[in-house]
């Protein structure tokens, strides 16, 4: 589903992907772990089209299309969805309109019709009522004034209700509390399927108790610097990060 | 003194010609005056950016060909609207408009009273020296409107033409009114329409007041609505800028009383060759009382906008709280906006606050809304939406959201498609 070959982006002229080649495939979970400044939220923010980061060499092909040559939006109705780090506040935008013209917006792009109001409040209802969220949320300004753990959830709605071929999600399961980490692990876990993927980006193993991965990666200087299983992500946990840089550099 | 000046034989030739009636002495007071005084010129400070020579030139080109006010073309008024109308069409009252009112409203003539008009500067004598006629508004004591009371300003240019409006409205001790004026015009000729609008709120009575500006892109308008608050009065205004080629709107508001609240403000949705000019001021000259004010611009294309707020706290106006903000957000490099608040405080016990922002559309809530595959367009027009929706909240007539929502988002589609070009 995604194959990303020697990749190297920069922000501002400073180089932070080097080379990190990574392959992704229907089906499958990959946990992408890492200390902080080793690249993790680039490569989310450069799979997501960020203008501000600017790839220097290498591909990165979705489906077998050339991502990098599509914009933002394109890639979101081609199926790819990220789940901000820091989702952004916009007051002034309601949470349900935003929604709607999201899903409007993909379905128009596979030639279908809008979606019916109703069945649409409908879907969002149930979907809120398994993420633990007010149905309250959806009448509000996107993200405004929510806390950390309830715009983690927004996320997750947004990521339901989209149905994504590949979601990334940027640590959305750092700041939460435990009873907010199940309920986005569950919502996660209702989206596994043999044709979708997830990239969960995360500092922490804690996450992965929940949603079990099928290959972790370890990210170091902006490249892969170990793979392996889940079991990777628990040796990280007893050794911590300097092993894996060591190991790297020896 | 301004490059174009006003061509006074021809205006006095006008003013002559107009019906003799009540009104007939305050012209020609108001015509000597202002060849005292001229017009604002821009080496004012209150006139600094928004320069009146080609209102001056329509002027003169309308008095040269003998001042004629064209038949009043009687268009109806919004049906979105659920408001009693009033009409004033080419600066010519509709009688019909004006008769069978409900009950606690009453309307007559200015030229059939007794008027007293209150100074309103130079373009007040101005539109004295040219009126028609003009009308004056009273809302009873202890009533309260169910409807607004609607205030439908057209014009219609044939040819080059200027019109005026003069309305004086009283709300009577503890009633409870609320007003729409709504300015349109049509036409391919040039257009300058001037209205005074003087509401005087008395003692424990509340005024909500939204003016609405939707003028062909070619005509221009200047405005001025005073309003002066009695004790516990209150007043609550919001205004809309959505059409015009020149606009330059006055605000006074004038607190002589305790315990007046004055909340007002508006949006300002400017597009190429538009130039929008909003300048308030609030007089607290006793205390304590209240004022608040927020003012809101869009601009896009070589869009111009103004907005200065003065508020002026007077000695012994202790227990005053004035607060003013302005806020900007401008979608091309090559609009421009001079935003300029004023603070002068001759009291010692104030709280007084204000803010002035200008700035673009935020870069990471646009690539937010992108990635939840939202066009840039699409996602650019959704946060312009809300940045205007914040006026549109705080409207006092509730019923008119749904209104302005839409004349808010079929200008703005226009404006960004402009400013896509």
């Amino acid at each position: 589903m995604l194959q990303i070959k020697d990749l190297d982006a920069s922000i501002g002229g400073t180089e932070i992907l080097r080379g990190l080649s990574l392959d992704v495939s229907a089906g499958e979970v990959h946990a992408i772990m890492g200390p902080n400044g080793s690249g993790k939220s680039t490569l989310a923010q450069v799979i997501a089209g960020h203008s501000d980061y600017e790839v220097t060499s290498g591909t990165v092909t979705f489906k077998g299309e050339d991502l990098l040559e599509l914009e933002p939006e394109e890639r979101a109705r081609e199926g790819i969805f990220l789940g901000f780090q820091y989702p952004v506040e916009i007051p002034g935008v309601n949470n349900a309109i935003l929604l709607r013209e999201a899903v409007n917006a993909k379905r128009r792009h596979q030639g279908l019709d809008d979606v019916d109001a109703f069945e649409f409040l409908k879907l969002a209802r149930e979907k809120m009522a398994v993420l633990g969220m007010d149905p309250q949320f959806l009448n509000r300004g996107v993200n405004e004034g929510f806390s950390g753990g309830e715009k983690k959830r927004n996320e997750i709605l947004q990521m339901a209700m989209l149905e994504p071929s590949l979601a990334i999600l940027d640590e959305t399961d750092s700041g939460l509390d435990i009873d907010a980490l199940r309920a986005v692990a569950e919502g996660i876990n209702a989206l596994r399927s043999p044709d979708r993927a997830i990239i969960l980006v995360t500092h922490y193993q804690r996450v992965l108790d929940y949603v079990e991965p099928d290959h972790v990666h370890v990210l170091s200087d902006g490249r892969i610097a170990r793979s392996g299983d889940k079991t990777l992500a628990l040796e990280l946990e007893d050794k911590g990060y300097d092993w894996v840089r060591e190991a790297a550099s020896a | 003194m301004n490059s174009t000046a006003l061509s006074f034989d021809a205006l006095e030739r006008a003013v002559a010609a107009l019906p003799d009636n009540g009104l007939s002495a305050l012209r020609r007071a108001a015509l000597e005056q202002l060849r005292r005084d001229g017009l604002p010129g821009a080496r004012e400070e209150d006139w600094k950016y928004t320069e009146l020579s080609s209102l001056i030139e329509i002027a003169n080109n309308w008095l040269d060909q003998g001042a004629a006010l064209p038949a009043p073309s009687m268009r109806a008024a919004p049906d979105a609207i659920d408001a009693t109308w009033i009409r004033i069409a080419n600066g010519q009252i509709d009688d019909d408009s004006i008769t069978g009112l409900p009950d606690g409203i009453s309307v007559k003539r200015l030229s059939d009273t007794v008027p007293e008009l209150a100074p309103a500067g130079r373009l007040g004598d101005f539109n004295i020296a040219l009126l028609h006629d003009g009308l004056h508004i009273s809302i009873g004591q202890d009533v309260t409107l169910q409807r607004p009371l609607g205030i439908h300003v057209c014009d219609e240019a044939g040819d080059d033409s200027v019109s005026q409006v003069r309305i004086n409205i009283d709300v009577a001790p503890g009633s409870v009114a609320s007003f729409v004026e709504y300015q349109v015009s049509e036409g391919e000729a040039d257009l300058y329409s001037n209205s005074v609008i003087n509401l005087a709120v008395a003692d424990g009575a509340r005024a909500d007041y939204v003016r609405i500006q939707n003028r062909h892109k070619r005509h221009n308008q200047t405005s001025h609505l005073t309003v002066g608050l009695g004790k516990d009065a209150r007043l609550r205004h919001t205004s809309f800028d959505l059409g015009g080629r020149l606009v330059r709107n006055d605000l006074v508001v004038d607190i002589a009383q305790p315990g007046a609240e004055a909340d007002f403000g508006g949006l300002y949705l400017v597009g190429d060759g538009q130039h929008i000019d909003n300048h308030t001021r609030v007089d607290h000259r006793v205390g304590p009382a209240v004022s608040n004010q927020e003012y809101r611009g869009i601009l896009d294309g070589k869009a111009r906008g103004v907005w200065n707020g003065k508020a002026i706290v007077h000695e012994g106006a202790d227990g005053t709280d004035a607060q003013q903000s302005n806020h900007n957000l401008l979608l091309s490099r090559n609009a421009e906006i001079d935003a300029k608040p004023e603070l002068e405080i001759y009291a010692d016990d104030v709280k007084c606050s204000h803010g002035t922002t200008v700035g673009q559309l935020d870069e990471a809530a646009l690539f937010y809304l992108r990635t939840r595959g939202l066009s840039r367009r699409d996602a650019r027009r959704m946060l312009t939406r809300a940045f205007a929706q914040a006026t549109i909240g705080r409207t006092p007539v509730e019923q008119l959201h749904d209104f302005l929502a839409g004349a808010v988002d079929s200008r703005l589609r226009e404006l960004m498609h402009e400013g896509d070009q």
